[in-house]
């Protein structure tokens, strides 16, 4: 029997096999100058032809006909091992499918490894989905309470910043008003808002800068440069080499699950260019 | 312990890396659950408490009795059975008490289990975006059915005075039996829960399970009046205990039976470690079925 996938069981193991001391190497100091993000040998497997199994005469029928069914196995991720320091900003890019965004949802805690390991220490804020879990009947007060717990941020600590969430969304007159009233911009910003009012040690980041008005644009832009100015880890996903060339000192260039190219955004951002061959300005 | 990956659900195929090579165990350290799941899920009680006060805010919104509802529900119920019954168990003094005081605790655990049952496919959108221990939300389910069971227990102390009921210190017992219902209650949510990410007929086979269970449980009838050779139903009915004690202080003004108390609880603690452990061995693989 395997168990090992569950993260206690193998925290037990590492402690006891004395190859990491667990719990304590995962408080969130930054003043230790090890990686904020360790990856190693990362892959991620699904099982295709389970995924449809949804009902149990079809799992029966599965069943029966097992020896004839071949495993359809997929590994969006393949065989990544990469490490990020505190203060270090990397951005990941590559073609459509590639990965980059499953490997973020890893690095989140949303899906588990099915090979390899991943440490995380410190704080993560994941902006890769603004607004997951806003419940369209709850007015913007009580959502900004939900989401930001769904966050796993403390009630009093939401509740010291709700009047600035509340500025920087521009929504002071529309919070009690049901989130089903709000138009698509307005609960973005408020799950920007939220999200962002953090002092994370790693934030991810998948192309969210595509949203509001061009006003609101530039605030979040700040914000991203206050994240920056304060020498918080960053992980940015994005197609725009621009943007990747202007935050990240390094990158990743991700095909097929795989990392092909690592170091310098510069040259990275260069093999990708040549793979893809496209202009510099794309 | 072996080193491997995971596997597929209930698959038995030996899994190797993507390349065949030596495969090494998943691991995922990360702070905001790192120190296991149990103190994970306590670490997100907040969002545990927003999720009960949304279950029961938006229960009743857009309706004109509102919370009225919860209460009118069960009387209704009773109501019913009160008159349908009445001739068999009228000479059952306060008939209706008897039956509303395990009705709300059936309604808790039916409630209870068939929202836990859908809770987890239902989040599938949170599930997909955010990391969240998923057992929150069985757990959650149940205990929103505990929060309006509480709520009902004030317009039932009001329907006791109506109609001249005994109040005794008994009633000091309540905690109890209400407690072991939730732990009953919250195992099978979390197994329900679990089931349904990969069978999602599950439903349609507790739906039509509890309602023969419902009928099996002396909630309307006293459990004298099974015949003696279906007597044995009684005692594999983790149900009847459980209410029986419930039951007790609120209509017999007396104290739970001590061996049904002890039962009741028992039931409760094993079942709870039952659904927490199936829940928690399968939950790392809800995100590709959910």
């Amino acid at each position: 029997m395997s168990r090992s996938d569950k993260p206690d069981q193998a925290f037990r193991l590492l402690q006891r096999s004395g190859v990491e001391q667990a719990t304590q190497d995962l408080a969130p100091s930054l003043s230790s100058d090890r990686p904020v993000l360790e990856i190693q040998d990362l892959s991620i497997r699904l099982l295709l032809h389970r995924e449809r199994t949804k009902s149990i005469r079809e799992y029966v029928i599965r069943m029966l006909k097992r020896r004839r069914v071949e495993r359809d196995e997929f590994w969006p991720i393949r065989e990544v091992s990469f490490a990020v320091n505190g203060g270090e900003r990397l951005g990941i890019i590559g073609p459509n499918g590639a990965g980059k965004s499953t490997l973020l949802k890893v690095i989140a805690g949303i899906i588990p490894p099915s090979v390899g390991r991943v440490v995380v220490r410190g704080r993560i804020a994941p902006l890769i989905e603004l607004g997951a879990g806003f419940d369209p009947y709850l007015t913007g007060r009580e959502n900004v309470f939900l989401y930001g717990s769904l966050l796993g941020f403390p009630q009093r600590e939401l509740e010291r910043r709700f009047d600035r969430i509340v500025k920087f969304a521009e929504l002071e007159e529309f919070i009690d008003v049901p989130l089903m009233n709000y138009s698509v911009g307005m609960s973005t910003r408020l799950g920007f808002a939220i999200a962002t009012d953090v002092e994370p040690d790693l934030l991810l980041l998948d192309e969210v800068f595509s949203v509001g008005d061009a006003a609101f644009k530039q605030k979040c832009e700040a914000r991203m440069e206050g994240f920056k100015a304060e020498g918080v880890t960053i992980l940015l996903v994005s197609h725009d080499m621009d943007l990747i060339r202007e935050t990240c000192s390094r990158a990743v260039f991700l095909q097929h699950g795989r990392i092909v190219a690592i170091g310098p955004t510069d040259d990275v951002v260069a093999e990708y260019e040549r793979f893809s061959g496209t202009s510099p300005s794309d | 312990m072996e080193t491997q990956p995971m596997k597929g659900i209930l698959s038995l195929g030996r899994s190797i890396g993507p390349e065949g090579g030596v495969p090494q165990p998943g691991i995922y350290l990360a702070e905001h659950c790192s120190s296991g799941p149990l103190l994970t899920l306590f670490r997100y009680r907040e969002l545990l408490r927003q999720l009960v006060i949304r279950e029961v805010k938006l229960r009743y919104k857009r309706s004109v009795l509102g919370f009225a509802w919860t209460v009118l529900n069960p009387l209704f119920a009773m109501a019913i059975f009160t008159m349908v019954f009445s001739r068999i168990f009228g000479e059952r003094p306060n008939y209706p008490l008897y039956v509303i005081t395990a009705l709300l605790g059936w309604n808790l655990f039916s409630l209870g289990t068939s929202r836990g049952l859908d809770s987890v496919v239902q989040n599938g959108p949170i599930i997909r975006k955010v990391f969240v221990p998923k057992a929150i939300f069985p757990v959650a389910s149940v205990a929103s059915q505990v929060v309006n069971f509480i709520l009902s227990l004030l317009p039932l102390c009001l329907f006791m005075v109506a109609i001249g009921a005994r109040f005794s210190p008994a009633l000091l017992w309540l905690p109890i039996p209400l407690l072991s219902l939730t732990g009953f209650a919250m195992g099978i949510a979390l197994l329900l829960g679990t089931f349904n990410v990969f069978f999602r007929d599950v439903r349609y086979f507790y739906e039509a399970g509890a309602m023969a269970w419902f009928y099996a449980t002396p909630i309307f009838y006293p459990p004298e009046i099974i015949p003696d050779k279906f007597k044995f139903l009684l005692y594999i009915n983790p149900m009847y205990p459980l209410l029986e004690s419930l039951r007790a202080p609120l209509y017999r003004a007396t104290a739970p039976p001590a061996d049904l108390l002890i039962l009741g609880l028992a039931i409760s603690v094993v079942t709870l470690l039952l659904g927490w452990s199936v829940f928690h061995r399968f939950e790392g693989r809800f995100i590709h079925y959910v």
